[in-house]
């Protein structure tokens, strides 16, 4: 059992890391617009020369 | 082509006669009008087609029919005007931000991205489908904003300037915050939940000690995050209403939280008791994800707050010396002279100084009836000028406009918006009141019985108290319910709007595009000459062909005669043309009296007549009305029914309202009201105790819409009506009034229900544990099971058939 001492530190980590990556995105605008991303996978089939990532203005409520 | 078949692009009927089409994918598909023709035959031709597959909506119908050249859009080129929508990034490029309207579905938000990305200079593309908006980036060098606006209502989307205001950021800063609660507070529940099993697990089958402890000084830590950063709002706003002298539901929700916190904190210090992290945890992820749902359903359309000054050209033409310019509207100052062409909305407030046009005022009437202007007539701002163009001395700009003061009183009435209280919030006052009561007794009697007992029983009677269930009980059933109407069509945006219409008991209607469908159609034709019914009808829609009156359209189904020549068409008064030799005029009794004298008068005073006559021979009398919508005479019924009483105010001053109202057996009728009168009106039923429900469309009822305590706005209402109202009915069908009032009355019962289970369940646990029979770890697991119950309970109203 003393392998928790080592697991639940590692659990931890991972837990701050995925809190970490989360905020970031919802800081970054990627949950603006849940409803368009769900049909989105559906629309780019031929989206030409730029597949633009899915980056947005940061300062978008400025 | 038969009347009946859609549209290809906008779903609606194609008149017969039209011969529009266009191939899309080698099909050749019918289109209603030239203005459809041009937008679809672009996505056509531009390997866009697909858009037709991927969408889930009908397109709007593009404004007009005719794309407007480049230079309506040079304005935005125009530094002053420029600056307000855009802004400059480190690396050259700009970046500007659009409102656009007509966004239906994804696929608008593909086609838009995609043709924008197409072109030279644009950098990147991105419309936000749930706030209507378009954030482009690109190299100004290349291509200019006036370029992008063209572009975008070439696709046959309406596109202006996005201006921010600070009430929509701090939306937006809000929406961002909450979201970052609920993760916060989601991912902390898993890992506490994952430690809480094996607590339990131990609690069971025996655990060391060592290794006790070390889980919950885990779970204390990861609690203790989630504490501070996500169930902060709770204490503060109980803390901020408390400092107020007022109890509300966050009050025994802080309180339970914090109080289980701090029990838990004390027993790990100590070693001993029972710790609830998980269940404190996963009752502030449950009640987070709650209230953030229902926040959702009402930001989508606070966001595209739309004000009456966005319905207003940006540009006018104005004479400057000697010649007529194109300037940005706001540069222009009373005593300027302004030309307004036909079938553009007028600018400013003005005189008109010559020509002569009908306009159509149904921004503040509600009629579809245009008005005849001359020269000393005076138009307003927001009207539509239909016919001939005018030249106007402008008085008022937008500040001082009539449109503007309706805009205000859309403001004042939002303000003056009777606040219902919310049932968990009145019910909480006492409730938080009655616990503490009995928790310090409780503490009393037992310190005389046992006093090292004390701590422990205190803390069951709050756990089994806490009153989780009972918050969650609205916001559970609100967000089921909301979520079940948005599947019908039904965009839910009022705070406390259910509630509000479950408990309405008057039913206030506007008339024109409410209760009637809000156009013109031939209702009656009276021959008086030798023709045929199937001539007369015939000989006028091709009349009509040439004319701007909303009469025109009445005559779309009918198959026009050919071969009219030099059509005249007579401002105010009607059209005239010559066919088979002879002369026709088709128009005002005293048009056509000109021409043939001895035409009879009027048949009566109920519909809209306009007279057909041909020389020296009058032919027919064309009777126009606004249809009722077929469903009307069904819904009055069901909401008679339902046990309310029935309104109708309509701007109309005719007798066309009183007569509507009797043959529909409304209460109460009043009729030639303007805006400021229909709230006067609303405003003196709900001192004397009612609680209203408003039915509109128009921009004219918008300050009703805001004022009355639930109000709906039809499909077809404009963009200030439907920001105004609690609900948007998207299908074209009032019947959904009806069922969106038994879906709140059925969403109140479940409330009730949850309030019901919640308290009874609260207060047969709290003797109980008061006398010390219920072990902290059960009362752990009630707290649970009692807010699984309220769930449960409130998804009953997702399924329901309505």
């Amino acid at each position: 059992m003393e392998s928790l001492y080592l697991l639940i530190p590692i659990a931890l980590i991972f837990c701050v890391i995925v809190i970490r990556l989360l905020i970031w995105a919802i800081d970054s605008g990627q949950y603006e617009d849940l409803d368009k991303e769900a049909s989105r996978i559906l629309m780019d089939e031929k989206s030409g020369q730029q597949k633009s990532p899915p980056k947005k203005d940061n300062s978008d409520g400025d | 082509m038969s009347g009946s078949q859609p549209c290809f692009h906008c779903g609606e009927p194609v008149p017969s006669g039209a011969r529009f089409s266009v191939d899309i994918d080698g099909i050749a598909q019918p289109m209603c009008c030239p203005g459809c023709r041009a937008v679809a035959s672009l996505i056509a031709g531009s390997g866009m087609a697909s858009f037709y597959r991927q969408r889930t909506a009908f397109s709007e119908k593009p404004a007009s029919d005719t794309a407007p050249s480049l230079d309506e859009y040079r304005l935005y080129d125009d530094p002053s005007l420029r600056s307000q929508f855009c802004h400059s990034g480190e690396d050259g490029s700009d970046t500007a931000r659009l409102l656009l309207g007509g966004v239906t579905c994804a696929a608008c938000t593909w086609l838009i991205e995609q043709t924008l990305l197409r072109e030279a200079g644009i950098l990147d593309a991105q419309v936000n489908l749930q706030q209507q908006r378009l954030l482009v980036q690109f190299d100004n060098t290349r291509i200019q904003p006036s370029e992008i606006f063209a572009l975008v209502e070439s696709l046959g989307y309406s596109a202006r300037p996005f201006h921010n205001s600070s009430q929509r950021e701090q939306i937006e800063q809000e929406y961002r915050a909450d979201l970052r609660r609920v993760s916060v507070a989601g991912i902390g529940m898993m890992q506490v939940g994952m430690f809480g099993i094996a607590l339990h697990a131990g609690d069971m089958q025996g655990i060391a000690l060592e290794y006790q402890t070390l889980l919950r000084v885990v779970s204390l830590l990861v609690a203790s995050f989630v504490m501070v950063y996500s169930a902060r709002p709770f204490f503060t706003t109980a803390w901020r209403h408390l400092r107020h002298g007022s109890l509300v539901m966050d009050l025994p929700v802080a309180l339970a939280i914090g109080l289980a916190f701090a029990a838990s904190v004390w027993a790990t210090a100590t070693g001993g008791g029972e710790v609830y992290f998980d269940s404190v945890v996963m009752f502030t992820f449950f009640l987070l994800m709650g209230r953030f749902f229902e926040k959702r359903v009402r930001r989508r359309h606070m966001l595209a707050c739309h004000d009456a000054e966005g319905s207003l050209p940006l540009a006018v033409t104005a004479r400057r010396g000697e010649t007529w310019e194109r300037i940005p509207r706001r540069l222009l100052q009373p005593g300027d002279t302004v030309r307004v062409v036909a079938g553009e909305t007028i600018a400013v407030d003005g005189t008109v100084l010559m020509g002569t046009s009908a306009v159509r005022e149904d921004t503040f009437n509600g009629e579809y009836v245009p008005r005849t202007v001359s020269p000393g007539d005076t138009v307003f701002a927001g009207t539509i000028n239909l016919e001939g163009s005018l030249e106007l001395a402008v008085q008022q700009l937008y500040e001082n406009s009539r449109l503007a003061a309706l805009q205000q009183s859309v403001e004042r009435a939002q303000r003056a918006k009777p606040n219902l209280a919310r049932m968990a919030d009145r019910l909480s006052s006492w409730f938080v009141g009655g616990i503490l009561i009995i928790t310090a007794i409780t503490g009393l009697v037992w310190y005389q019985i046992a006093p090292e007992q004390v701590l422990w029983i205190c803390l069951s009677v709050l756990v089994i108290s806490c009153p989780c269930a009972l918050a969650l009980a609205t916001p559970a059933a609100l967000t089921a319910a909301a979520s079940a109407l948005r599947d019908k069509g039904v965009v839910v945006h009022g705070d406390n709007a259910i509630e509000a219409l479950s408990r309405a008991r008057l039913l206030v209607f506007d008339k024109t595009g409410t209760l009637t469908e809000g156009k013109l159609q031939l209702e009656r034709i009276e021959p008086c000459g030798p023709l045929q019914r199937e001539t007369l009808t015939a000989l006028a829609s091709a009349l009509q062909q040439h004319s701007n009156h909303p009469i025109a359209h009445a005559f779309g189904d009918f198959a026009p005669v050919a071969s009219l020549t030099d059509p005249v068409y007579a401002i105010g008064a009607g059209v005239e043309a010559s066919w088979e030799g002879q002369r026709y005029r088709m128009g005002s009794e005293r048009f056509c009296r000109e021409l043939a004298p001895e035409l009879q008068p009027v048949p009566d005073a109920n519909l809209y007549w306009v007279a057909l006559c041909r020389r020296d021979q009058p032919l027919a009398w064309f009777g126009f009305s606004d249809r009722l919508r077929p469903e009307a005479a069904e819904v009055v019924a069901a909401a008679r029914e339902a046990g309310m009483s029935l309104a109708l105010l309509t701007g109309d001053s005719s007798s066309a309202g009183e007569r509507l109202a009797a043959q529909l057996g409304f209460d109460h009728a009043g009729i030639g009201m303007s805006p400021d009168d229909k709230m006067q009106q609303v405003r003196s039923w709900q001192e004397q105790g009612h609680i209203v429900m408003a039915v509109g469309d128009g921009l004219n009822d918008a300050p009703l819409l805001s004022l009355a305590n639930a109000s709906f706005a039809v499909a077809s209402a404009t963009d200030l009506a439907r920001a105004q109202a609690d609900f948007v009915v998207d299908s074209d069908n009032l019947g959904a009034l009806i069922t969106r009032l038994h879906k709140a009355r059925q969403c109140t019962r479940i409330i009730k229900q949850n309030f019901a289970w919640a308290l009874s369940y609260n207060c047969s646990g709290i003797p109980l544990a008061a006398m010390g029979f219920v072990p902290p770890w059960v009362a752990a697991l009630g707290m649970s099971l009692s807010s699984l119950i309220v769930v449960m309970n409130s998804l009953r109203l997702n399924k329901s058939d309505d």
